[in-house]
């Protein structure tokens, strides 16, 4: 069986090809439109505030990336990734403001996309010594590993000491030109979307063809069973290790993006909050599926949108509810995880293969 | 030497609401295996529905009674809401359910009663201390300490000598074989999220008088995670002993530790010994090693 539905008539006659990324051209044309769309159909066709949107998205599915790779393909269930896109956001950003770089790089605009990669380089170092416990911790107990992750970098590291570098209260201002790509400046809406796409697009890329190698075979062994997978030669510690290194490096990656997108940084945009929202995301999007990863972060980022947009007229006549909108919210996410649980275990992911399906083998059912 | 022994007391005293709502995160693991990461929103919400019956002016005693009540009411509803259809489904789903549940609790709680500090008033306990040797206890933590080593033990007891207390303990082994030997799973899940609202509020009341009333109560029931690991997850006394050393833990960094590293270093504390402490007993101390066949 090849992973995906071909249509009637095409047969693979090599292994090589049943991996392939585009096994039709058909699906090749897809993606080439999906492409299109994501990096001049978005950026043209909307409005700034709704590009936005999508920036958000994206970070959001650039997050539960590493949480899906962590929990849907290794089983080792994380509370704590939001620590790894702090790590991320805090080096990236002290790289920019307080590393004596080179007048040559700076002007090239170098600064900050070097910065991208040794924070995401660092995230990924990080969030392995948080993962040496798998040595011996295994399933509920080692979730506390990654909580205390959480509780140790954000609450304690980053809120006591990092932010206090230069004498500052919390938050550390960004000026508006520090993150600064070749020429270009990210300011406004679209620069920091095309760059989030780029990084989005070549994310995905990693860990799809990471999944095809035998590190990522070695992965789902791991979770379907990590005594079978030890017996059969898998050297387990190594690959959950790795696993962590991706993972965080990945988070590392996401949170030197959100430099661009915002005027200050502050560890409150990083409360463990944001580590069960991207376990949250996954789970709404389906466990064990790239795409379900970002259809996740589309779902729950625009939700959110339009729950404000429906809230929004209450407000004359029951002005308390603007202020408490956000505790609204989160009580409306956990119903509508607990609904997903309930009703579709195998999240959106799932729903989207179903009515792929549909419309494969349409009119016929079978 | 007296700051030291008062530290250890007042670390005890703490340790041991601590121990209270551990053993309510330890109930609900040793019925159907699952982590229940909602018990810090389960203390906020008991907590907040104490304060919220104590400001219409019902006396405390009767006020825990009736969290104690809507803590079972509750715990049935979450049961057969939420929980239900989970019954015989992977575990990992269970537990996010738990997560789920726990933004929906905390959201539906600020919601309600708003961001703000709340403080018992007028205040529950008197102020003064009271003085046993050259020791000088706050009368806060001494009755809670009562209160809790009461309920610890009425809890033991519940386990061991009583039959749904060995109908719970029967699922936890083997939903399956307890099903099919005519336990009602889903009346045991409902016991046991019902104990863990009890203890939970309870625990969330009694914290409340002691630090006054806002989001951080969460905060102080996610706390206790590392004094139940520690402890082991499914044991009884392992909750006891680890939330009494969690507490004392605490307190002594709080005395000593904060003029060398400053900050929040005191809620950091456990996590941090609890991650060099799992190195060497993965399962915590009286926590069950299962062996693992393929």
């Amino acid at each position: 069986m090849s992973r995906v539905w071909l249509p009637c008539g095409h047969y693979h006659q090599s292994y090589a090809k049943d991996q392939g990324w585009w096994q039709t051209p058909v699906i090749k044309l897809k993606m080439l439109l999906l492409l299109g769309i994501v990096l001049l159909g978005v950026p043209l066709l909307l409005p700034g505030y709704w590009v936005g949107v999508c920036t958000i998205i994206g970070y959001t599915a650039m997050g539960a990336l590493g949480v899906q790779l962590l929990i849907g393909y290794t089983e080792l269930i994380t509370l704590g990734h939001g620590a790894f896109i702090a790590v991320g956001a805090y080096t990236s950003t002290m790289l920019v403001l307080h590393f004596p770089w080179p007048e040559v790089l700076v002007d090239l605009g170098l600064a900050y996309p070097l910065s991208i990669v040794v924070a995401g380089l660092f995230a990924g170092i990080w969030s392995v010594i948080f993962g040496l416990p798998t040595i011996r911790v295994k399933g509920f107990y080692f979730i506390l590993t990654t909580i205390a992750a959480q509780f140790i970098t954000v609450d304690l590291i980053l809120t006591q000491y990092v932010s206090k570098i230069g004498g500052r209260a919390q938050s550390i201002k960004i000026p508006s030109d520090a993150a600064k790509i070749g020429p270009w400046t990210m300011s406004g809406d679209v620069k920091p979307y095309l760059l989030m796409a780029v990084l989005l697009i070549l994310m995905v890329m990693v860990t799809a063809n990471l999944l095809r190698t035998k590190r990522g075979r070695a992965w789902m062994a791991i979770r379907d069973n990590d005594v079978a997978a030890s017996t059969m030669g898998i050297n387990v510690f190594y690959h959950k290790l790795l696993a962590f290194f991706v993972a965080g490096a990945m988070a590392g990656v996401a949170g030197a993006f959100w430099v661009s997108n915002t005027s200050a940084m502050s560890p409150e945009h990083f409360p463990w909050f944001l580590s069960l929202k991207l376990v949250g995301v996954i789970l709404i999007g389906g466990i064990g599926s790239i795409h379900g990863a970002i259809l996740g972060a589309a779902f729950w980022v625009l939700v959110g949108e339009f729950l404000q947009m429906g809230v929004l007229p209450l407000a004359d006549y029951w002005p308390n509810v603007l202020m408490s909108f956000t505790f609204l919210k989160t009580a409306f996410f956990g119903l509508i995880i607990c609904a997903f649980l309930n009703f579709e275990p195998h999240g959106l992911a799932y729903r989207w293969w179903q009515i792929k399906n549909y419309f494969n083998l349409w009119p016929f059912s079978y | 030497m007296e700051l030291f022994l008062m530290t250890l007391v007042t670390g005890i005293m703490v340790g041991g609401i601590y121990a209270l709502i551990a053993l309510g995160w330890v109930v609900i693991y040793k019925c159907s295996g699952v982590l229940n990461l909602a018990m810090g929103e389960l203390t906020l919400i008991g907590a907040y529905v104490s304060w919220w019956l104590y400001s219409t002016g019902i006396p405390f005693v009767v006020c825990v009674f009736l969290t104690i009540i809507i803590g079972i009411i509750l715990g049935i509803l979450t049961e057969r809401i939420f929980l239900d259809r989970l019954i015989g489904q992977p575990l990992l789903s269970v537990i996010m359910v738990t997560v789920g549940l726990s933004f929906f609790f905390r959201g539906t709680a600020m919601f309600i009663w708003g961001p703000s500090t709340k403080t018992f008033h007028p205040p529950v306990f008197p102020q003064e201390s009271i003085h046993v040797g050259m020791l000088s206890i706050t009368p806060v933590f001494f009755w809670s300490f009562l209160v809790v080593i009461g309920l610890l033990i009425a809890l033991v007891a519940f386990f061991k000598y009583t039959r749904w207390g060995l109908s719970m303990q029967a699922t936890a082994d083997d939903e399956t074989a307890a099903l099919s030997l005519g336990v009602s799973v889903r009346f045991v899940y409902a016991a046991s999220w019902s104990i863990a609202f009890i203890t939970a509020g309870i625990g969330g009341a009694l914290l409340a008088n002691i630090n006054g009333l806002n989001i951080n109560i969460a905060h102080l029931g996610l706390v206790v995670l590392p004094a139940v690991i520690f402890g082991g997850l499914n044991s009884i006394p392992g909750a006891i002993v680890g939330g009494i050393v969690i507490g004392i833990l605490e307190n002594m960094t709080g005395t000593y530790l904060t003029q060398i590293v400053p900050g929040g270093i005191k809620t950091i504390v456990p996590f941090i010994f609890l991650v060099i402490f799992m190195m060497f007993r993965p399962h915590g101390l009286w926590g069950w090693v299962r062996i693992e066949r393929v």
